[in-house]
């Protein structure tokens, strides 16, 4: 391998290493599954580095989140086709309510347990809240504040305007200040 | 104006909650992250090949056996009025990435046989 060729595999690593927890969780926080959040991730790893490689380091994040984004929106349409499959079948739907925010975390560091109580409830109800918007609001906010990108980069990964990031955006934030609103 | 400190003070704490459970992620998950990661790399070494072409014969063969079974058997249940399987519900579920679904219905099936059992042995 060249030298270009290795610095290129290290500015990659260092990205996928930058991305990859809150990626992981931002497809967990979709999909209510850690171990399908993981396949997921790990699939836009694989086609962001064999298709957009040679692309500047500055275009790998929008890209990266779009491959993500395509993969979770077609894991929610195949497990919508699945589970008309399995009625057909006879087989019902798989359940979705088995979930566990708390018990998917670690023992935290530092807290004591009423303060780590409140945190994981917290969390739950951002978490239930968020998972709860359609679609193109939750990957708005998700991109845009737990991923930190800007409306430009935000509009490549969703493959929509500014204008309508702005737009989904803020319709999210709206949402969810209403929902959480009690609790905040 | 308190809309705006109102959003962004809901915007600041959904990040800190976020970012904490970011650090909260157990060394377990940690470890399949850095196995993706380096198995992504491994693509950078790999020559560009066309795998999904060697899967198209055993998706034709689970298509035509999949269909098969549905035009003999007809829907098991209550399919629910707006849930109609289609043609293009069968085509996404056996794209080549999707033949896991095959597997999935000899486990329910496999399922449905233990229960059987042991209500006969209840019984």
């Amino acid at each position: 391998m060249g030298a270009d060729a290795l610095q290129r595999e290290q500015q990659l690593n260092r990205f996928l290493a930058e991305v990859e927890r809150r990626a992981l969780r931002i497809a967990e926080i979709a999909v209510r599954d850690r171990d399908e959040a993981l396949d997921l991730v790990q699939e836009a790893m694989i086609k962001l580095v064999r298709n957009y490689s040679d692309r500047a380091g500055d275009e790998w994040a929008p890209l990266f989140y779009r491959i993500l984004q395509n993969g979770i929106r077609d894991w929610h349409r195949r497990q919508k086709v699945r589970n008309r499959v399995m009625v057909w079948f006879g087989k019902g739907a798989a359940a979705d309510d088995d979930y566990d925010v708390t018990a998917q975390a670690p023992d935290p560091a530092g807290r004591t347990p009423e303060a780590q109580l409140q945190a994981d409830e917290a969390l739950r109800r951002l978490e239930d809240t968020v998972h709860e918007l359609p679609a193109r609001q939750r990957e708005a906010f998700m991109l845009r504040t737990f991923e930190g990108l800007d409306v430009a980069g935000t509009a490549v990964a969703m493959g929509c305007s500014a204008g309508s990031v702005k737009t989904h955006y803020s319709r999210a934030v709206h949402t969810l200040r209403e929902k959480l609103g009690d609790h905040w | 104006m308190t809309d705006t400190r109102n959003n962004e003070q809901l915007e600041q704490q959904a990040k800190v909650l976020f970012d904490s459970s970011v650090e909260e992620l157990d060394a377990a998950t940690l470890s399949r992250l850095n196995q993706g990661r380096h198995k992504a790399l491994e693509e950078l070494r790999r020559p560009a090949v066309v795998t999904w072409g060697r899967w198209a014969p055993v998706a034709g063969v689970a298509a035509a056996a999949v269909v098969a079974v549905v035009m003999i058997n007809g829907p098991a249940g209550e399919v629910p009025a707006n849930g109609a399987v289609t043609v293009t519900d069968f085509e996404m579920l056996l794209e080549a990435d999707s033949l896991e679904m095959l597997e999935d219905l000899e486990f329910y099936s496999l399922l449905d046989a233990v229960d059987a059992e042991a209500q006969g042995n209840v019984g």
